[in-house]
């Protein structure tokens, strides 16, 4: 699988120079697997270059299919989605997977950003691309499904008076298994991830984690539900993943904070048992291989 | 009275190296009259967010300020930024946001959705600042202290409203967000599939457009400054003349028509880089030298204190 980030700011997108080499969009990864498969992961405006760059390819033709999975349906995860130009070319597919009780409620959660009040699209179906919604159920005790091949599960986090789902995506190719954990927005109590969630992150090849805060940013925030990078580096550690990518960084963070905080996120991982795991600070246009 | 833009963006926040000087962020610009007056906002897209941090340093951040929203609109560019907008946490401050009414929904459940679950964190309830919601009707002319406001209707989908403020013999207006009126009539129902710029129109659509025009053209009269709608070039207007935006000529037009002083070319493209609005400010400046034409820019201040000129300078983020 490839990586590629194109939003990695959390709650509002922040323009400004202080931000050009992380990148001030909302939060969106997009995916592709070793088929050529295309998977997005959240669609805040990040979403929208995305967008640009697949209309290039068959996207622009009315060919293209995407499969999209929403974290949860705070504004910084789906506000890209009405500005995704591929949805305005009849002939694309997508399927957007999220958190929902049943699919027509997460499908009038989208609908909602379209309300006349708030947007000129008045509902998804003036959109041209044809879109199913599938709803994820975060109560269900087994939240796993095959998608293209593509092993997912999904797990729910606390995220202040909400939950967002964690997704795990994972391939084998050739006889070898290599997983990719996003989990953004995640506001763990004092005891940490849940046990089934510790089960998603468990050995991945790749943990995206929430890093929107430092540590005592967040002691200030509790209520808000993000992680702090020293949680990041804790789950990371006792995952024993191969490599933590840090996202979601606070929208008041400039590039000199968040390289400081990936300094520290470094100490925090050599000090936890986590000295063998290999850090990276997303930033937009960065592509890894997991 | 002294102008202020925090957010010159339309549609959505573009960060990125390409907007850095005209700046990413939606919607948002502050008006402020002799010390003491009124602090007016109008619009409250992104560019919201670090007005209201500069606001805290000031009485705001004691729970003592007052502060008058203008908006156009409730598409998101024009009120996105709201929920980030700190003053409204701070007990003790007073919002007058003012709107145009609609028929099916109070304002306040307007606003108050946007911050409903599952979209947003910290509910309408949570706000501390006292708020209260002015509905306006067609035409509404009120005085905000010394400052005399006018609106009146424009050209874009669920109907947006432009806003004139008087203070001391000055002028401004904000037209945004508006199309043209001569090709399409937009109101309330979406449509599917515009009709080719110079079509014949119905004629009572065309009464209608001739009417809306004939309203913003009287608001613009003998401004001295005109902030206007130019999202489009003129090659775009022809793809999309549903969506509801102008271009930089329907501006000058307009302000000609009214015989202003000034157009500020406002809400640029998402995707115009910086270099694209300063070919578009040159451009337009030498085909028009008889009026003063100016690009907003986040920090962008014009200073209409004195007798005719306009001052401009450029302040730098809190």
């Amino acid at each position: 699988m490839q990586v590629t980030f194109w939003g990695v700011r959390g709650s509002v997108p922040a323009p400004g120079p202080e931000m050009n080499r992380y990148g001030g969009n909302t939060s969106c990864v997009e995916i592709r697997t070793a088929k050529g498969e295309l998977f997005i992961v959240d669609a805040g405006t990040g979403i929208i270059g995305l967008g640009r760059k697949l209309m290039a390819a068959e996207f622009g033709r009315g060919a293209g299919q995407a499969r999209i999975f929403l974290s949860h349906a705070h504004w910084d995860h789906i506000q890209g989605f009405p500005f995704f130009p591929p949805v305005f070319v009849p002939g694309n597919k997508m399927t957007v997977y999220g958190p929902g009780r049943s699919s027509s409620m997460l499908e009038g959660i989208l609908e909602g950003q379209m309300n006349p009040h708030f947007s000129p699209l008045y509902t998804m179906r003036n959109l041209g691309a044809v879109i199913d919604v599938v709803a994820v159920d975060g109560a269900a005790r087994d939240l796993s499904f095959e998608v293209a091949g593509v092993k997912i599960s999904a797990r729910l986090n606390p995220h202040g008076a909400t939950v967002a789902l964690a997704y795990r995506f994972e391939e084998t190719v050739d006889g070898v298994t290599r997983s990719l954990v996003y989990a953004s927005d995640a506001g763990y109590p004092p005891s940490g991830p849940s046990e089934d969630v510790r089960a998603l992150y468990r050995g991945a090849s790749m943990l995206i984690h929430d890093c929107t805060y430092s540590p005592e940013d967040r002691a200030e925030r509790l209520g808000r539900g993000f992680s702090s990078v020293a949680d990041a580096a804790a789950a990371a550690a006792e995952a024993k993943a191969k490599k933590l990518v840090m996202f979601h960084y606070d929208q008041d963070y400039g590039d000199d904070v968040v390289d400081a905080l990936a300094e520290r996120t470094r100490g925090l991982l050599d000090a936890g048992g986590g000295h063998d795991i290999e850090l990276v600070a997303a930033r937009e246009g960065l592509t890894l291989t997991v | 009275m002294k102008i202020r833009f925090w957010g010159v963006r339309g549609s959505y926040p573009v960060p990125g190296p390409e907007t850095n000087r005209y700046g990413g962020n939606t919607s948002c610009v502050a008006v402020r009259v002799e010390d003491g007056g009124p602090l007016i906002i109008v619009d409250a897209g992104t560019g919201i967010r670090k007005l209201g941090k500069e606001m805290m340093q000031s009485s705001f951040g004691e729970g003592a300020g007052t502060a008058h929203l203008l908006v156009s609109h409730t598409h998101w560019d024009h009120i996105q930024g709201l929920p980030f907008f700190a003053p409204a946490y701070h007990k003790g401050n007073k919002l007058y946001v003012y709107a145009r009414q609609r028929d099916d929904t109070h304002l306040r459940a307007v606003f108050a959705s946007q911050t409903d679950s599952p979209y947003f964190p910290v509910p309408f309830e949570n706000v501390q600042a006292d708020v209260a919601f002015r509905e306006l009707v067609e035409g509404a002319r009120f005085e905000i202290g010394p400052v005399k406001v006018s609106c009146t209707r424009l050209n874009h989908p669920w109907i947006a409203i432009a806003y004139r403020l008087d203070y001391q013999g000055r002028s401004v207006c904000y037209v945004t967000d508006t199309a043209p009126f001569r090709d399409i009539l937009i109101e309330q129902e979406f449509i599917r599939t515009p009709p080719k710029p110079g079509d014949p129109l119905k004629p009572e659509d065309a009464a209608k457009l001739a009417a809306m025009r004939d309203g913003v053209v009287r608001l613009c009269e003998g401004a001295d400054l005109v902030i206007y709608d130019t999202q489009f070039t003129p090659e775009e207007y022809l793809q999309k003349p549903h969506w509801g935006h102008s271009c930089p000529e329907d501006a000058i037009e307009i302000a000609r028509d009214a015989g202003a002083k000034g157009v500020v070319l406002f809400h640029h493209a998402p995707e115009r880089t910086d270099d694209q609005i300063d070919a578009l400010l040159h451009y337009h400046r030498k085909a028009t030298p008889d009026l003063e034409i100016h690009a907003a820019s986040e920090g962008m201040e014009l200073d209409l204190s004195g007798s005719s000129e306009v001052k401009v300078t450029t302040k730098v983020d809190p």
